[in-house]
This record gives structure tokens, C-alpha cells and sequence, in this order.
């Protein structure tokens, strides 16, 4: 769907067999994305408030269907490059539920040994190349990434994933033009859940949309899609994939959604109107999603085995990371050179 | 079930209840929001860790309590949300380590009388030769003691007071040990400390070399202007045994043993008393009898005068020690590390020898010499040496030494 | 042995490794078509195609992002930043991510990169195009810094930073881009982190970097002749890794330490190495530790001022003299 409608989950046509483009075992991949990331996260916060996780993590809670509706076109050798609210885009990526909470926790079995945290999940073996916690950083790196694709000819995609608030920093706009000047196999997702921080992102910005609104300044098309609808962004994910592996250059695509929570740990989110949450819980993709499956005929049983067995996963995976040990603190002088160590002299 | 004040943040001791979602009474969903809560570092809000009923609140909006205070109570369904029941019971923080009260060390030039400030390798080179700042004219600006002072006044064979010590002999003399004396001490009681020594010995018969020795040794002495030895014999046929024992031709580096292709011999050199040298003889192993003679010489003769090049030093994987010219019968010498072995020669002396023939054992008269090799076990063992050891002695006692020489 | 200008050993050891490596591509602003504002990469287009050489438009973060995104996915790139003065505009790319991408990530991505930049002052071109900021660079852990005072040393160090596995800011002097000297004809590939000694002398050792070593020397001779005051030379050349084994050893046999910085007085790389050597070398210094630098103010751009405030070899000789007396 392309610009000037805000959503078309209104008037999408009643789900039948025929329209059915998608396919069953696509939409339970689907399903089965948003529910990870849902409980995972909701993990995430208990342990958050029983101190087992520290410092601050930045929970994508009410925005999982754009990871999932991303994640699940994309090819197993393709690229991810998200922000430091990572955790959903990496989990999707069919990282480890270990290695995230116990990164998380700060143990010995998180992903990078307790040296990354919350705001830099990474499994390059996943294709997860990285969170960035520095606003638009990372836009550069993944055009970087889909240019050595190009030169390497491994129809690799890079889909590059961050928030409204990036699109008013000069990295953005830089990649964008680089991407779209040397045609790079890159996919720019901005999640607009209204919010940078703290402040309403129309607040500060000169065009309604953050991300679309800036598109034709680059020569790209101008892409408004549901984010809480993971049909919608899975759609608009296999056709910016397709593009993008054709040899036929990035995509920008904006997708609304809404952040359940507040910017971060520290944040309540007070300032949002009184009805906007509520507004947006009445539109919470994990439930539409379910709701969904049933439409489409699928059977409640297996819908909730799916359920059973995901919270099952979170469990023992919360299970395992709290019996992991804190990581050594030998680790702490390793691995910032390429030979393992640290030395800057002899 | 208790409901506490939650830790929200590695360094955060205490929290203020700044609403209540509940009041006491109300029924409440796991999830739900109870209540906010402000901290230096954090506000939000906190849900119920289970369902149940409100019932009790101890603390109230605006109080400030620690980390772990029970806030309220909740009569929960019986099914209560398992990961919150432990909140009160995460771990404290631990406490940083106290700081080390310091005590400030007495620095500062210790009252000179007014003399100017010394330098920090004075301070060493005066302490280390037992000297005084008055005893050392100084020729920096404002008669400041340099460096190069200090060693002045050290190679005038400027000593020292004596550091004060016990004793009252009046007669004792002391002597600075001089950079070399220092350099040597402690390579010598490092190896000692670093290497598990084995000494090894052999006796070996010399007819052979000295046959070939008095053959030459006359055209030799005419051409050369100098005796031929009978250390390049013996390193000739170090050198040949190597070829066959390559791991004493090596150096210990961590917990690896650097075996080398080529033989470069040290030969220890005495500087007539005043000091050891060992320098080195490179890729020995091609090199003829005659060759390791000329080498030998040459070394020699300019590590006497102080002519050999720093490189000169450097790279030595095998040793050669040589007491013989003072008759020693036996010495067990030091390894020079990082090598693995090191060779004594000794005095070499006309001694009866009994010859096993095929009509009985005779006597003769042979002039017999001992090589003691010191070898560190932790890099080869013991029959591995001595079998080096009876390879260099066949070598010595069958070759055909004026050939070799031809 | 063929002699070089320090501009053409550029683009001699980027051509070297280019040809060696199908890996190594090169990116930047007008270094393609244009062959560099310096004129230190001509050529290179022509010779590898504009795929491997690639002009880019004014965006220094997006650069050095792209280099470092190459750089996790299987290339060898370099990355040019026109002037070191630059870098602030893209500080976060290289301080915020790929000096710390390797370690965040427990070493699942090396980032083998080179961003070579033209660094110094002396081109009259005043305070935004002239600055010396080695000592930026050198303060971020997970940055290699090299800084090549010759020819030879800029071929052999460009090549060994393109084959690093690791993320290494080679500082050119735009000062010395036309300074000529014997570069090997055959393949040449340095070693980083390793000092060179100059010059052997008994009395002082002066430490220097990249523009300042050419001054260091000529201020040696001079002591040499008009003071009896006999100075060994070492050419850092390698920050990061920093060979304090070279200049220890150097400092040790001389008992004194003078260094001659370009870039401003605080926190210049000097100050590291004089506190190094405090720490470590206390019991064999003869003297003050002594700093030569460009005063701690931004530079000014007419000739006289610039020559004023960039140490010269006038000044070290002087500075050293005062420091004898």
C-alpha cells in the first residue's frame, strides 16, 4: 500500500480461502514470531523489576509485527541491522531465547558473554549483524553491508530496521541517498510508533510522515504500511526483498505501530493522551493476529498449543539463563582486536 | 502475598510510592498496574505480580522506603505468578570495595642541605655504588650530578664509602661490581633459577686429534702465528653430533622448545679476569676444523679488546666452555640461556688407558681429557644427553683428523 | 629501489594490495575520477574500475558506515576521509562503532578497515583544514593509528593496515605529500606498532610523529654541531600499537625524553608516553621529561602565525637548549 492512508486494516475485504495469498504455514511462521517476541519481552520486564536484568532495556512490546512480518521473508543469509529496541528483530532471526535473556541478565550464556547488553543483541551467525544504540548509525552500515553483497553477488539483502526519531538525524539521510544513488540491496524500515523518546515525533518533524514523507527526496517510492497488521508488513517486506534482490535498489518503508510501554525502563510514558493506549491495545497485533488465524479457519487447538508451547520456551529459557554464572571477568580483555586480545603495546 | 519495594537499578537503594493504582479491598489482575514508583533513576509503573485481592497497603503515596520493603499484600488466586515471588530475595548489589586508606609515601629529595635536586637514575647509580652526592662533582646547570657524572667517577675507580654493614675489618676492600660483573650475576643466577641443570660427563681420548695436532701444529703455528687448540676439534665435532641430536641445539621459550637448523656456537671467552664474554660463531656446523680455529682466534682476540660488534653477541643456540689451558679436571657450568645445554672442556692430560685387543688388554699412554655437559632437564632427558655425549666422543676419537684437516 | 613521492607511495600501496586482494576496495570523496584533492590516489580508477574504486558524495558517515558494513561482510575496504578535521563529522561511526562493534559482540565481527585521512597543518589553510588529531584517535580503545613520516613507510604501513584484521586510521601529513624517497621495488608490506630509530646519539632521545620527524632530525644535526649535545631520534610512527620496547630502550640509554608533537599541548600522544616512561623508565631518567607540541589554541591560518605555533626545528632546538642550561 503506498502512501496517503494511514491503514487499510478497516477496510481490508472479509479472509477467504481464494484471497489467500499468504498461506497457512506463512501465517502460523507469522503467528508464532509475534508470540515469541510478545513473551519473551513481557520476560523480559518481570525480570527487569526482580533485578535480575539491570541497567535499562528499551522493550518492543506492541511492535512485533514488523519484526515478525520482516523476519519471516527474509532469506537465512540475509542481514539485519536494528536499534538498541533490537531485542524482537534479532529473536526473529531464530537467535537463541538463552542467549538474548541471558545477555539480558549479564551471564555467561548470553550472546556476547555480557559484553553487549541490551542495546547491542548480535548473532552473526543468524545474520543478526547488530543493534546500534546511537540513533541513525547504523543506516551507513547496512547500506555498507548490502554494497558488499552487490560486489560479492550473493543476492544477500540488508534490511535495516529503526524508529521515527531517526529520520531527522543526518546519517539517515546520508545512507538513503548513498543506498539509492549505488542501488544497494538494502531495505530501510522506519517503525513510526509516534514517539522518539519523550516527545511526539509530528511535534518536531516538517512532514506528516517521518520516513515516507522524506522518500521522493531520494528518488524512492513513498511506503505507509500497518505495522500492527503482520500480514500488511510481510507483504510489503516480500516485495522490497524481491526488488531489492532484483538488482533494482532499496526501499523505504514506514510502518505505524505503537510502543505498549514507555521510551525505556525509566520512562512511564506519561505523556501521552489519556485514550491513545487504549486506542492502540484495542489494535495490539498478537491478539488481531490470533483473531486472524481463527478467521482463516484455523483450528483453536493448535492455536494454542502454539501459545503453550512458546511460554514453555520462555520459561526454560529464563530457567537456563538465571542458572548461567556471570560471565568471567577474564573476558573483559578479550576480543577487541581480532587476535582475541587487547594490547596496545608490546 | 508481599508485594516490595522493587530495585530498579544496580546502584538504587531506595524508592517512593508516588500512587496507588488499588486501594485496599480491590480485586486486582496479574499485570495490572499497582502502583508508581519514583527513584533517583526511574519512574513507572509496577504491576501486580499476581491476582488477588488488595489487602493491605503499608506504605503510602509520597513515602520513601528501601529496596525490599514490604509495600502491600495481596491474598492471591492460588496461582500466583511464580517470577515475581522472588523479588525481595534479589541478590544486594555488592558493596564496592573499600577504598585502601593511603599513606602518603615521604618523598621529596631527603634534605640535602641545600644541594640540587638529584635525578632519579642518580639517586640509583649513587646507591648502587655505595657513593655519596658530595663524593661526585657535578657538571649539570648549577652543579647538578648527571648521570654521566656518576659514571665518571665510578670507571676512575671512584669507589664509595661502603654501605655502613657489619663487620670491623678495617681491611676490607670493595669493589662496585662493574656493569659486566652486574650483567653476568644476574644471567648466572637466573639460569640457575630457570633451568633444572643434569650434569653429564665423559672421558675421551684424544690420541687421534693430537696425532693430527703434531702433524701440523708447527706449519700450522708458522702460518697462523698461533697454536692450534684442541677446542676447534671439539667444536668440529659438537657441531657433527648436533646433526644427530638436534634438540640440544635449541632454546626454551615459554613451554616450547625452538629446535634450530643451524649451529651457532658460543664460545665463553675470559677477558683475563676482568669479565666472561660468550660470543658466537654462526652456522658453525659448515664450518672445517680449520675454519673454527681461525673463528675461535678471532673472537677471541677481539673480545679481549673490546672489538666485537653488539651483534656479535647475539643468537647463540649451543656453548662451548673451555678451562682446559688451567688443567681443571672437571666443571660444571651454567647454561647460557635460553639455550638447553652447555659443554665444559678440561684439562687434557696424558693418563694409562687400557686398549681392549684381540690378544688381551694393554696399556698405553693416551692423552685423556673430560667433556661435562650441562643440559636442562626440563627441555631433554638424560639418555638423550649422554647419547649425544658418546656421539661427540666417537666423533673425537675415530675421525680421521688429518684428513679433515688435509 | 625506486623514489617516490609520499602522495604516489599512497596510491603505490593501495594499487599493491588492490592487485594482491580482490577484496580491497576504496572509497571516499573525489578520489575516483577526480584522483584525489591530493593527488595521491590517481590512477586508481582507472586501473581497478568503478566498482572496486567508488566516489562518493559529501557524506562522511555515510563512508565510513558503508566501510564498516563492507568490513563485516567479507571486504577489505579503505575509506578516505579529505582531511582529519573531518572526522568529527563522522566521530560516531568510528568511535561508537567500529572501535567497539568487535568487542560488544564478543568478537562475532571483525572489521578489517582502513580509513586513511590527510592530517596536519602547514598548508596555510587555517583552523578547520590543518588540525593534527592523532591523539583523537589514539584515545578510543579498538582503534589501530599509524602516521608515516616517509615514502616507504606510507606504502609499507598502507599495505600492512589493509591486510590488519583490524580497524586501522592511517594519519597522512599533507605537509610531507610531496616529500620524495626510495620506496622497494618489489611487494612491500611494513609491520605495525613498531617504532623506528633514526638516529643514534648519547644525550637525549627525541620521540616524534609523521611531519615533526623531518624537524626532530634537522634539530639533532644542530645540537649535534652547535652544542655537543649528542640526540637519538625515534620515528613513533605507530601510535596504536604503540612499540614502547623501541622507545624505552631509547629513553633508557639516554637518560632524557623530549617529544615533538604537532597536535595541541593537552592530551597529546606525548603526554602518554611521557607518563609511560615516568612510570616505567623513572630510575634510569637524567632530566625533566620535556614536551615540544603546538600551544593548546586552535591553529591560525596566515604563514607567519602557522609556522609560529607548529613546533619547527628551530624551536626544538631551542626548547632542548633551555632545557640543558
Amino acid at each position: 500500500m503506498t502512501d496517503k492512508s494511514k491503514t487499510q486494516s478497516k477496510t481490508k475485504p472479509p479472509p477467504t480461502a481464494d484471497n489467500d495469498d499468504i498461506g497457512e504455514e506463512t501465517r502460523l511462521k507469522l503467528f508464532k514470531a509475534q508470540l515469541e517476541c510478545r513473551h519473551l519481552e513481557k520476560r523480559a520486564y518481570d525480570l527487569f523489576l526482580q533485578n535480575l536484568i539491570k541497567g535499562t532495556s528499551h522493550l518492543g512490546l506492541g511492535q512485533e509485527a514488523v519484526a515478525a512480518g520482516f523476519g519471516v521473508s527474509m532469506r537465512p543469509d540475509d542481514y539485519t541491522f536494528c536499534t538498541y529496541r533490537g531485542h524482537n528483530h534479532t529473536l526473529v532471526r531464530g537467535v537463541s531465547m538463552t542467549g538474548i535473556l541471558g545477555e539480558l541478565m549479564g551471564r555467561e550464556c548470553g550472546l556476547m558473554a555480557g559484553k553487549g547488553g541490551s542495546m547491542h543483541l548480535t548473532s552473526v551467525e543468524h545474520g543478526a549483524m547488530g543493534s546500534y544504540a546511537i540513533i541513525g548509525a547504523h543506516l551507513p552500515v547496512a547500506a555498507g553491508a548490502a554494497w558488499s553483497a552487490q560486489i560479492r553477488g550473493t543476492g544477500q539483502v540488508a534490511t535495516c530496521f529503526f524508529g521515527d526519531g531517526t529520520t531527522n538525524i543526518g546519517a539517515f539521510h546520508e545512507a538513503l541517498n548513498l543506498a539509492a544513488v549505488w542501488k544497494l540491496p538494502v531495505v530501510f524500515v522506519c517503525e513510526n510508533n509516534l514517539y522518539m523518546e519523550y516527545t511526539a515525533i509530528e511535534d518536531v518533524t516538517a512532514v506528516k510522515f517521518p520516513a515516507a514523507g522524506r522518500a521522493a527526496a531520494y528518488g524512492l517510492d513513498s511506503i505507509v504500511i500497518d505495522g500492527n497488521d503482520a500480514d500488511e508488513v510481510y507483504r510489503a517486506a516480500v516485495t522490497a526483498h524481491a526488488k531489492a534482490r532484483a538488482g533494482d535498489g532499496p526501499s523505504l518503508i514506514e510502518a505505524l505501530t505503537y510502543r505498549h510501554g514507555g521510551h525505556s525502563r525509566a520512562d512511564p510514558a506519561k505523556y501521552r493522551p489519556d485514550g491513545e493506549l487504549e486506542a492502540w491495545l484495542a489494535r495490539d497485533p498478537v491478539p488481531l493476529y490470533r483473531q486472524r488465524l481463527v478467521d482463516y479457519g484455523i483450528d483453536e487447538t493448535v492455536i494454542t498449543a502454539m501459545e503453550d508451547e512458546t511460554i514453555a520456551a520462555v520459561d526454560e529459557a529464563t530457567e537456563a539463563a538465571k542458572a548461567s554464572p556471570r560471565p568471567s571477568t577474564d573476558v573483559t580483555e578479550t576480543e577487541v582486536w581480532a587476535d582475541g586480545g587487547s594490547s596496545w603495546r608490546n | 502475598m508481599d508485594v516490595v519495594m522493587p530495585q530498579l537499578g544496580e546502584t538504587v537503594t531506595e524508592g517512593t510510592v508516588t500512587r496507588w493504582y488499588k486501594k485496599v479491598g480491590e480485586r486486582i489482575e496479574a499485570d495490572e498496574s499497582l502502583f508508581d514508583v519514583a527513584t533517583e533513576k526511574v519512574e513507572t509503573e509496577i504491576p501486580a505480580p499476581a491476582a488477588g485481592t488488595v489487602t493491605e497497603i503499608r506504605v503510602g503515596e509520597g513515602e520513601t522506603v528501601d529496596v525490599g520493603t514490604v509495600l502491600a499484600v495481596i491474598a492471591g488466586d492460588g496461582d500466583a505468578a511464580e517470577v515475581a515471588t522472588n523479588v525481595a530475595a534479589a541478590p544486594p548489589s555488592s558493596p564496592a570495595p573499600k577504598a585502601e586508606a593511603r599513606t602518603r609515601p615521604s618523598g621529596g629529595p631527603s634534605g640535602s642541605g641545600g644541594r640540587a635536586k638529584l635525578s632519579p637514575v642518580v639517586r640509583r647509580l649513587l646507591e648502587e655504588h655505595g657513593l655519596r652526592p658530595e663524593d661526585i662533582t657535578g657538571t649539570g646547570p648549577g652543579g647538578r650530578i648527571r648521570r654521566d657524572d656518576v659514571l665518571a667517577h665510578v670507571e676512575s675507580g671512584g669507589a664509595g664509602a661502603p654501605p655502613a654493614t657489619a663487620g670491623d675489618a678495617d681491611d676490607r676492600t670493595v669493589i662496585p661490581f662493574s656493569r659486566r660483573r652486574l650483567l653476568t650475576a644476574e644471567h648466572m643466577t637466573r639460569s640457575k633459577a630457570t633451568s633444572a641443570h643434569v650434569l653429564q660427563a665423559t672421558e675421551v681420548d684424544f690420541h687421534g686429534v693430537d696425532a693430527a695436532r703434531g702433524a701440523l701444529q708447527d706449519d700450522w703455528k708458522a702460518k697462523q702465528g698461533y697454536s692450534l687448540s684442541y677446542l676447534p676439534f671439539i667444536a668440529h665435532a659438537v657441531c657433527q653430533a648436533i646433526a644427530d641430536f638436534p634438540n640440544v641445539n635449541a632454546h626454551v621459550d615459554g613451554d616450547n622448545l625452538v629446535v634450530f637448523g643451524h649451529v651457532n656456537l658460543a664460545i665463553a671467552v675470559d677477558l683475563d679476569f676482568q669479565g666472561l664474554v660468550v660470543p658466537v660463531i654462526r652456522e658453525a656446523e659448515a664450518k672445517s676444523v680449520a675454519d673454527l680455529a681461525r673463528a675461535i682466534h678471532d673472537l677471541a682476540g677481539r673480545a679481549r679488546t673490546g672489538k666485537l660488534r653488539p651483534d656479535e653477541f647475539a643468537g647463540g643456540t649451543y656453548t662451548i666452555t673451555n678451562s682446559g689451558a688451567f688443567g681443571t679436571l672437571i666443571t660444571a657450568p651454567i647454561i647460557n640461556q635460553p639455550q638447553v645445554a652447555i659443554l665444559s672442556t678440561d684439562g687434557i692430560k696424558k693418563r694409562p688407558v687400557v686398549i681392549e685387543g684381540d690378544k688381551g688388554d694393554d696399556i698405553v699412554v693416551r692423552p685423556v681429557g673430560i667433556l661435562a655437559q650441562s643440559f636442562d632437564h626440563r627441555a631433554i632427558d638424560g639418555a638423550y644427553s649422554a647419547a649425544f655425549l658418546g656421539r661427540v666422543k666417537t666423533l673425537i676419537e675415530t675421525t680421521d683428523w688429518l684428513a679433515e684437516l688435509g | 629501489m625506486a623514489e617516490l613521492t609520499y602522495r604516489d607511495a599512497v596510491a603505490a600501496g593501495i594499487a599493491q594490495e588492490m592487485e594482491r586482494d580482490e577484496s580491497v576496495v576504496f572509497l571516499g570523496e573525489d578520489i575516483g575520477a577526480a584522483g584525489g584533492v591530493f593527488k595521491a590516489t590517481v590512477g586508481l580508477l582507472e586501473r581497478f574500475g568503478p566498482d572496486r574504486v567508488r566516489d562518493t558524495p559529501i557524506s562522511e558517515q555515510a563512508i565510513v558506515g558503508a566501510a564498516m558494513g563492507a568490513a563485516m561482510t567479507g571486504l577489505r575496504p579503505i575509506a578516505e576521509i579529505m582531511f582529519s578535521d573531518f572526522l568529527a563529522v563522522c566521530w560516531d561511526i568510528i568511535a561508537n562503532q567500529i572501535a567497539k562493534q568487535r568487542y560488544m559482540t564478543n568478537g562475532q565481527v571483525t572489521i578489517p578497515l582502513v580509513i586513511r585521512t590527510g592530517n596536519g597543518g602547514g598548508a596555510r589553510f587555517g583552523a578547520q583544514h590543518s588540525q593534527s588529531v592523532e591523539n583523537w584517535a589514539m584515545a578510543v580503545p579498538g582503534l589501530k593509528v599509524v602516521a608515516p613520516s616517509t615514502p616507504a613507510d606510507v606504502m609499507g604501513l598502507m599495505a600492512a593496515a589493509i591486510r590488519d584484521p583490524d580497524p586501522v586510521i592511517m594519519f597522512e601529513h599533507k605537509a610531507l605529500y610531496a616529500v620524495k624517497g626510495e620506496v622497494p621495488d618489489t611487494e612491500h608490506v611494513d609491520t605495525l606498532g613498531t617504532a623506528k630509530v633514526l638516529r643514534k646519539g648519547g644525550d637525549v632521545t627525541i620521540v616524534a610523529l609523521a611531519a615533526m620527524v623531518p624537524k626532530a632530525l634537522a634539530a639533532a644535526e644542530q645540537l649535534q654541531a652547535e652544542d655537543g649535545i649528542s640526540a637519538t631520534v625515534v620515528d613513533v610512527r605507530s601510535l596504536v600499537p604503540l612499540d614502547t620496547e623501541t622507545i624505552f630502550r631509547e629513553v633508557k640509554n639516554t637518560g632524557r625524553l623530549v617529544t615533538v608533537e604537532e597536535n595541541p599541548r593537552l592530551c597529546g600522544w606525548g603526554a602518554e608516553i611521557a607518563s609511560l616512561i615516568a612510570e616505567e623508565c623513572f630510575y634510569d631518567l637524567d632530566g625533566p621529561i620535556l614536551r615540544i607540541t603546538t600551544p593548546h589554541i586552535p591553529l591560525a591560518a596566515a604563514d607567519n602565525l602557522e609556522d609560529h605555533m607548529i613546533p619547527s626545528a628551530a624551536r626544538i632546538v631551542e626548547d632542548i637548549r633551555n632545557a640543558w642550561d
